[in-house]
């Protein structure tokens, strides 16, 4: 599967596409030696790799504008990158060609807390955004635990969550309009400041389309009002099972919590290590849970989930009054449980995270389901998830170095993935396909669908040239398709 | 366009089924199962005909006049619930299901559709997806775009197609749920959707506060945008309008109007109107609670889809601009609807008007919501004069792109032609 790039001095067509790339944007913002490109070999997802030809970092549309039409007349494929936390090798350069690395696009351009919108280049860091909004009353909603290092653009890219996405949706419910520079070089602007305009909902199709209908140079995000007061809770579970129960009793009741968490004990003995938060190393689970809104509500909303806990054999450890989520104990909480995936480098040399849905009332079944699949490929499987939103993140131990433990490890996710599928629910809750995930399309979706999917592929990149092999499982075998354009100039 | 031989012509038969703007439908095809669809949709596909979606035919004179002659495809015999895992708050349901009884289906879980929908008895799920549709509790709700996780539609090949699915979380595929909805039956009939829902509220309140002065307006909506309170809706309503809305309910007089609708537990609800005395400095107002509140709920809804006179329009603009663009326009020849917190402006034209004033003041009003980021879309007037106002608002660069689509999933042209934007370039 791994795709292997021409070594980027073997051609003088590869030497004609840096000058003229470095005369665009200077030399300082392209890389074209070997020792710099394989920096960008991977992103989040490290089972795949493929080195770019050259990697170029833009400042502004305009670049992006000329960097996609070199890449044209060139006949190379080119990649977006914001800040390669992707796990699911969303912008692996397959084939090669020109990466085009957004993050000297950091510019947060109007923040309207009137109107309630934001603009932003694509290469802002999401905590940036949020950082310059506190104190306004309003705040970006989406945040995905790599929010410290990901950017608004890949958040875009792949449609990202993050913990409370239960409550209030995730980033396509928060985004306006955006800026792309298409496959064939054109600035068009889509949506806008304000929210309804005649038209199809292009905003909606091209958020989470993983950088396959063009370049995201900018994105008007919308701010929600922040909440008056919250509680957020820290229940402690003997089992796993025990935990996942009291989740669907939760939303089964009708309480809609702005996240619901759940770490196992696997991971809850990672992060204690890391960081000392003071979860007990001998639960079998803790979830986090929280409630937001106007104080007077809140409450009578935390007494009902310590009654569910309770009836599920839980017992409420901690549970933190807040009226901002600056508040340190509420920092701690949620760095904790943010940092998870970081502490897991404690516990195996090598992880691979999954990113399965499941109905959230099947979350019992598919917890249990896992141990099997443990058991039966002899991997460890650590879990911390949004439980709320029935979205899976199995961390799957292993050692890239062990090859037997690669392919263990990857059958394990194929059996875990086949399972949420069989359960009505998907293979990527926020993650997105990337390169990772092309082969479990067909078992979603239909032929019928592919095709149509495919047909609204080809009519907004019809050389396949921008991100190819993402997303959709295209012509077969994805890198194949790369392969003639990227010859095309010779 | 390829056209075959013998194409149908426009029949002028009063009784067959209306397709709008005067237009009549070759033939009305009522399948009862989606392979019943499909084939009515080949048929007409290869008779060279056109395929025109209907549900509850509420919305049938929305957007221009149908393109070319064409066979009307009814979905409401599509009505049946597919899943309804209701400890998941989510609902899968066939498209030709009436909102009225989707809502009655929800409401036996305590649970609720987040979507306002005029007309809910004759209105289908199908209808209120594709012209997406939305009311005054949009503002804490969310559109629909937001409620829409998994879709379902039969395209010009006629094949039924899916996208997204039945899990709330889920980047599987091209977002097909968002790209349907609003797309006016443009690109496929829609057949099935998956909804996330909600638990009903515990409480419910309706404040009704005449202002009598409109000069303070933007005042009214800053301090309200930045309020303790957490509305779920609050809209502004001209004299006018306030009798239309306000009247049947026994509270309309001619003033501009506050109304703002708060949802939640008992004691949030009891506290925010509590709340709401102190900001507003005040307290001859109205409350109308929980089960009072129905009727005005529906009266917000509806007075999009009355018909005080010959035509109307829907701006949308930003929320800072709302107060100004309602200041002039003149109170007796305009019925005015603000969701105030969302910047959609609905506008009822009264009494009498020829064409030609009206596309003066609909230009007019076009150019202010458009420099501010906006547009105005005339959402009913008489079909003569849709050949010559643009009633889908002024033309957007993103269009292009939208044709693309269009073209790439209805490369024919078949699906609703003529009505919705861009085809005229």
């Amino acid at each position: 599967m791994t795709a292997t790039a021409v070594p980027s001095s073997a051609s003088s067509t590869a030497a004609r596409l840096v000058a003229d790339l470095t005369a665009a944007l200077g030399a300082e913002n392209v890389l074209f030696n070997r020792d710099e490109l394989v920096v960008y070999e991977c992103d989040g997802y490290v089972i795949e790799k493929a080195v770019p030809d050259v990697v170029v970092f833009p400042t502004c549309t305009e670049d992006v504008v000329a960097v996609v039409k070199i890449c044209n007349r060139h006949g190379v494929p080119f990649v977006p990158r914001g800040a390669g936390t992707s796990l699911a090798g969303g912008t692996l350069p397959v084939g090669g060609g020109v990466m085009i690395g957004l993050t000297k696009m950091k510019r947060i351009l109007e923040i309207n807390t009137r109107d309630r919108y934001a603009i932003v280049e694509a290469g802002v860091v999401n905590v940036w955004l949020t950082r310059s909004l506190v104190g306004t009353g309003v705040h970006f909603a989406p945040d995905p635990s790599s929010q410290t290092a990901c950017t608004i653009g890949g958040n875009v890219a792949t449609n990202a969550g993050g913990p409370h996405t239960l409550k209030y949706g995730v980033t396509v419910n928060h985004v306006r309009g955006l800026e792309i520079v298409t496959p064939d070089g054109e600035v068009v602007q889509v949506g806008g400041v304000v929210e309804d305009q005649p038209g199809y909902d292009l905003t909606g199709l091209i958020v989470g389309s993983e950088g396959t209908f063009g370049i995201v140079t900018k994105v008007i995000v919308n701010l929600s009002r922040d909440p008056e007061a919250g509680r957020t809770l820290l229940a402690v579970f003997d089992t796993v099972e025990d935990s996942v129960e009291a989740v669907s009793g939760i939303v089964a009741a009708g309480i809609v919590p702005a996240a619901l968490e759940m770490i196992d004990n696997l991971m809850i003995r990672a992060v204690e290590a890391a960081f000392k938060f003071g979860f007990p190393v001998d639960a079998g689970a803790v979830l986090i849970i929280e409630v937001d809104g106007l104080d007077a509500a809140l409450d009578h909303e935390a007494q009902a989930i310590s009654e569910i806990v309770q009836t599920h054999r839980g017992k409420v450890e901690k549970s933190i009054g807040w009226r901002t989520r600056e508040e340190p104990e509420y920092k701690a909480i949620w760095k904790s449980r943010k940092m998870a995936f970081g502490a897991i480098g404690r516990v195996s040399p090598t992880f691979c995270t999954q990113d399965g849905v499941v109905p959230r009332t099947a979350l019992p079944h598919i917890l249990r389901f896992m141990e099997g699949v443990s058991e039966r490929q002899q991997v460890r499987i650590a879990n911390v998830f949004h439980a709320g939103d029935g979205n899976l993140h199995p961390i799957i131990l292993f050692d890239e170095q062990d090859p037997d433990q690669v392919r263990r490890a990857l059958d394990a996710s194929v059996e875990i993935l086949d399972e949420c599928i069989r359960l009505g629910g998907s293979v990527t809750g926020e993650h997105g396909i990337g390169v990772e995930k092309l082969a479990m399309m067909p078992k979603l979706f239909t032929p019928d669908d592919l095709a149509a999917m495919t047909a609204v592929h080809d009519a907004l990149n019809p050389d396949g040239r921008c991100s190819p092999a993402k997303k959709l499982p295209i012509g077969g075998h994805c890198i194949e398709r790369t392969k003639p354009g990227r010859h095309a100039s010779a | 366009m390829n056209r075959q031989v013998q194409a149908p012509v426009w029949p002028d038969a009063p009784d067959a089924a209306p397709l709008g703007d005067d237009r009549c439908a070759t033939r009305l095809h009522r399948p009862t199962t989606v392979d019943a669809l499909c084939d009515a949709v080949r048929e007409e596909v290869e008779q060279g005909g056109a395929v025109y979606p209907q549900g509850g035919r509420t919305a049938l004179d929305y957007g221009r006049p149908p393109g070319r002659p064409g066979a009307a495809v009814d979905v409401s015999a599509l009505d049946e619930v597919i899943d309804y895992p209701h400890a998941d708050m989510t609902i899968t349901v066939r498209a030709g299901m009436t909102v009225s009884t989707l809502r009655g289906i929800l409401a036996e879980k305590n649970q609720r559709l987040l979507i306002d929908v005029p007309w809910p008895d004759r209105a289908t799920l199908g209808g209120a997806l594709a012209t997406g549709v939305c009311g005054p509790r949009r503002f804490g709700l969310g559109r629909p775009r937001d409620s829409i996780i998994g879709v379902s539609f039969v395209t010009s090949n006629a094949v039924e197609v899916k996208g997204g699915g039945r899990v709330v979380k889920n980047v599987a595929g091209y977002d097909f749920p968002k790209l349907l909805t609003g797309s006016m039956g443009t690109l496929g009939v829609i057949t099935q959707a998956t909804l996330k829902v909600r638990p009903l509220p515990g409480a419910s309140a309706l404040i009704w506060l005449p202002v009598d002065d409109p000069a303070k307006l933007d005042e009214r909506l800053a301090a309200l945008a930045s309020s303790a309170l957490r509305p779920v809706a609050f809209d502004f309503l001209s004299p006018s309008a306030a009798r239309l809305v306000g009247g049947p309910v026994g509270l309309g007089r001619d003033a501009w109007t506050l109304v703002v609708g708060i949802e939640d537990d008992a004691n949030s609800v009891d506290w925010q109107v509590d709340r709401f005395r102190v900001e507003a400095e005040r307290a001859d107002f109205d409350v109308l609670r929980d089960d009072a509140t129905a009727p005005l709920w529906t009266a917000l809804t509806e007075f999009q889809v009355e018909t005080p006179g010959p035509f109307a329009c829907s701006a949308s603009l930003r929320p800072s601009q709302v107060a100004a663009f309602l200041a002039d326009l003149p109170a007796e020849r305009w019925a005015l609807q603000a969701h105030a917190g969302v910047g959609v402006v609905r506008m009822q034209a009264l009494g009498e008007w020829g064409g030609d004033e009206a596309e003066a003041a609909i230009a007019g009003k076009r150019a202010e919501a458009v420099r501010g980021g906006g547009n105005l879309i005339v959402t009913r007037c008489p079909t003569p004069w849709k050949a010559r106002i643009p009633v889908w608002g002024e033309s957007r660069q993103d269009w292009a792109l939208g044709r693309a689509v269009k073209r790439a999933l209805d490369p024919e042209g078949v699906m609703n032609p003529g009505r919705f934007v861009g085809e005229d370039g």
